[in-house]
């Protein structure tokens, strides 16, 4: 498990991107989702004291329904968020580049 | 409710305006106005308040008035209850902890109803339910003369299965067929 939170939002970042069907991630629609810490930012992972938003932008074909990619996203980002419950945001569908 | 509250508060703002334009000129006597007829102004004001609380107290208001009142009161009961509901989601749940944007909703909702056989176009609102669901207002853009109801309940059955498809909880889909210019929509052939 990451130690600092910036560390953690790193590890969570590079958890749900690695998940099959994530296109890319967020960086927020209302407003910025990031983790901050010591001038360095991760976009895309909200790290919060009791929860991990990760906001995703899922490729388009869909492979499987919403609600699984996000269990498979909370299943690959259990490890690194410890007690923290993941939410998942999906902001977009994009269509891979290797789809057009 | 944010419309509603910055009525109020612009009414409120115009009336202390108002008040305070009086204070100055009763103040300083301008326009012939003088601090003394305030007074009179006032218990004018007063007399007729305490009378219409006399009424009140002895029961002997007019109906018109009793009817008036209920309403204000019906009102007011309407304003606190909208006003205590929690606002609604920006974002719609689709299960706990997975929540979709209602932009990429409307975005499945329009391709779904689009790829329907006689659908030129369409316009659709998307707005996220406080349970998990979406509330979704599609109009879609057909050509005149075309069988409505058969066409609604393929459109419905299209875009349901495919917000189903996709994981997307419906909370209600409300359809209305719009007969337009093929010239003026996003397809003139479908």
């Amino acid at each position: 498990m990451a130690d600092g939170i910036l560390d953690l939002a790193r590890a969570v970042s590079a958890a749900a991107l690695a998940t099959d069907g994530v296109y890319s991630l967020g960086i927020g629609r209302y407003a910025e989702a990031a983790t901050y810490e010591g001038g360095e930012k991760v976009s895309g992972v909200v790290v919060k004291p009791d929860e991990v938003e990760v906001h995703i932008v899922a490729s388009y074909p869909l492979a499987k329904p919403i609600p699984e990619l996000a269990q498979l996203i909370r299943d690959r980002v259990a490890a690194e968020a410890g007690e923290r419950r993941t939410s998942v945001v999906v902001e977009d569908i994009e269509v891979a580049s290797e789809d057009l | 409710m944010r419309i509603f509250n910055r009525i109020v508060v612009v009414l409120l703002l115009v009336g202390l305006a108002v008040l305070g334009v009086y204070t100055v000129v009763y103040s300083f006597e301008a326009f012939g106005h003088q601090l003394s007829d305030l007074s009179t102004t006032l218990q004018g004001f007063t007399s007729g308040f305490e009378g219409f609380v006399g009424d009140v107290e002895n029961g002997n208001l007019p109906i018109l008035t009793i009817a008036l009142l209920v309403a204000i009161a019906l009102l007011g009961l309407v304003l606190l209850i909208m006003e205590l509901k929690p606002p609604r989601p920006r974002r719609v749940r689709m299960q706990r902890g997975t929540y979709i944007v209602p932009d990429v909703v409307r975005g499945e909702v329009e391709s779904a109803a689009e790829e329907t056989p006689n659908v030129l176009g369409s316009t659709t609102k998307v707005w996220a339910k406080r349970r998990p669901g979406a509330l979704v207002n599609l109009q879609a853009d057909v050509r005149r003369g075309e069988d409505a109801n058969a066409l609604k309940s393929e459109l419905r059955e299209r875009v349901q299965q495919h917000l189903a498809k996709t994981g997307v909880p419906l909370g209600r889909l409300k359809l209305k067929l719009v007969e337009a210019d093929p010239r003026e929509t996003k397809a003139r052939v479908q």
